[in-house]
């Protein structure tokens, strides 16, 4: 093989989830460093193609592929091994709220870490696993709150926890599933723009699901379009039309109203 | 419109339901009523009773600072108010040794009752879980008096029986109640953890645990309080507790010395409640 394998490679997949069809016959290539933007109707599919990335759910049919390495052949502890080299941020409620910033971004490397190293870290953490978190910190703006609790923190600074703990996992990968939704649009932005210049210093690929489609055509030269747990569309931004944009969303606009 | 109907029909079906329900409860009340004959004419005292009562009330306007005149008192009795403050210590240190020892056994047996952490081992380890909540069922269906009756029996008057007494039920109820706060915690934080390759018993050490824990610490506090109104009582039967002293004062109709006993009683609780609100405000795992 001259070409290096893909980050991320579906084929065929179906997933199913309380006897419902989620994904349909999904086969998709994302390649390793590139910066992709899922978007689509809530119920399309998004969170579920996420967890197929990882292993987290298993397709009834077809397969994944991690760096040319497929899932469903992986042991237990393999799998594991392999998902702590991937960076997930989620919409909200994923940290845990009564522990400081600092034992949250630390337990990024539960993972990776032996069970005493990893008690030791999180009960009395290391004078330079905490100069390593400070500085994970202040890249993502918050240094000051090393040490403050959590839950003291507002919804946008716990999403930066969020992406600080994912730092931390020195990850190839980011994965994050609607990272903004709880956020105000102003702080979306400004959390969207740093993850995307993360994602290119540590030369990351980036996967992100957005509700939004103009921080989807803002900071992402790929779009991925879900519907009904197909793709709907895929290619750069420019060329996505106000058809293919209603498209997209038609489902939503019809059957739920207003969306979530 | 058939839909429409579907629901009323599902509705009545519900409300009917809970119709039968309270009807049975509202019976059963009833019932225990007219078992023990309870028509009103109980509340009222006979003979002397009206006389003690109001007597009784009236002395806890003026809580006795010192020993009541009457009944008899050793030459070397200690001055009152240090014989209070020597009932509430020995109170407390019952109580204290009883909930430490709970709460340890307590965390033990609570985390090996929650079916959390038991979640992704086989199935064959359900009969651990539930052998572990049946015992602790049994230990907290008997009453802390009920076990010191049996306890005293058993080892006498050491502290060991009054200690086990109340330590046996309380582990018994907070272990069920730990168990179930871990059970309930809010699984996201613990889903992320295990996304990116923490273990399950990883996760549950350092998501579910540490998210559970202020509850935990708060429930525990206010079974501390608990403890110590055990302990109290436990004195009737001869601990050195306030509940002894209070017994005896009782007994000698010392009405004054009893109000001083409760008043002191009721601070100490007060005492503990805004400690535990203080820590509990500032409580980071």
């Amino acid at each position: 093989m001259t070409t290096p394998p893909a980050a991320f490679r579906l084929s065929g997949v179906d997933v199913q989830l309380g006897g419902k069809p989620v994904l349909q016959d999904l086969s998709l290539e994302i390649g390793a460093g590139e910066h992709v933007a899922l978007v689509g109707p809530s119920g399309a599919g998004k969170t579920t193609l996420l967890r197929a990335f990882t292993g987290v759910i298993g397709p009834r049919k077809g397969y994944v592929e991690v760096d040319g390495v497929r899932l469903d052949q992986l042991k237990p502890e393999e799998l594991r091994s392999l998902r702590s080299q991937i960076g997930f941020v989620h919409q909200d409620h994923s940290l845990v709220p009564n522990l400081r910033v600092s034992q949250n971004v630390v337990a990024g490397r539960l993972g990776q870490r032996g069970f005493l190293s990893a008690l030791r870290s999180m009960m009395r953490t290391k004078k330079e696993d905490l100069q390593e978190v400070h500085q994970i910190l202040e890249r993502v703006g918050i240094g000051e709150k090393l040490f403050q609790r959590t839950d003291s923190l507002s919804g946008g600074q716990q999403q930066r926890v969020a992406l600080a703990r994912a730092l931390y996992q020195q990850p190839t990968c980011l994965l994050a599933d609607e990272p903004v939704a709880s956020v105000d649009p102003a702080r979306a932005r400004s959390l969207i723009r740093l993850m995307v210049e993360l994602a290119k210093e540590d030369g990351w690929t980036l996967v992100v699901s957005l509700h939004n489609l103009n921080l989807a055509r803002d900071f992402f030269p790929r779009v991925l379009g879900l519907r009904h747990g197909k793709v709907a569309y895929d290619g750069p931004p420019s060329a996505l039309c106000e058809e293919q944009i209603h498209d997209l969303y038609h489902l939503e606009e019809t059957a739920f109203g207003e969306g979530r | 419109m058939a839909r429409a109907a579907d629901f009323a029909g599902l509705g009545g079906k519900e409300s009917s339901h809970r119709v039968r329900v309270l009807t049975g409860i509202l019976a059963a009340g009833i019932l225990a009523f007219l078992g023990l004959g309870l028509d009103g004419s109980g509340l009222l005292s006979k003979g002397d009773g009206a006389v003690l009562v109001r007597e009784f009330f009236v002395a806890a306007l003026q809580p006795a600072l010192d020993y009541e005149s009457g009944g008899y008192l050793p030459a070397d009795a200690p001055p009152f108010l240090l014989k209070v403050a020597k009932g509430l210590w020995g109170t407390l240190v019952y109580a204290i040794a009883a909930i430490s020892l709970s709460f340890v056994f307590g965390m033990l047996l609570g985390v090996l009752a929650s079916e959390s952490f038991w979640a992704t081992r086989g199935k064959a380890w359900g009969v651990v879980r539930w052998s572990i909540r049946i015992s602790l069922t049994a230990m907290r269906s008997i009453h802390e008096l009920l076990w010191a009756l049996l306890l005293l029996a058993a080892l006498g008057l050491s502290p060991a029986a009054a200690v086990l007494a109340i330590f046996i039920p309380y582990t018994g109820t907070l272990a069920k109640v730990f168990s179930e706060m871990l059970d309930e915690s809010d699984p996201r934080p613990s889903y992320a953890l295990s996304q990116i390759g923490a273990s399950q018993s990883r996760v549950f050490l350092f998501a579910r645990l540490p998210r559970t824990l202020p509850d935990i610490a708060a429930y525990t506090f206010y079974r501390f309080e608990c403890a110590v109104r055990s302990s109290a009582v436990l004195g009737f039967f001869g601990f050195t507790t306030v509940g002894l002293y209070l017994k005896q004062s009782f007994e000698n109709l010392h009405y004054h010395e009893v109000w001083t006993y409760l008043y002191a009683l009721i601070l100490v609780v007060l005492v503990l409640e805004a400690w535990s609100a203080q820590l509990r405000r500032r409580f980071v795992v």
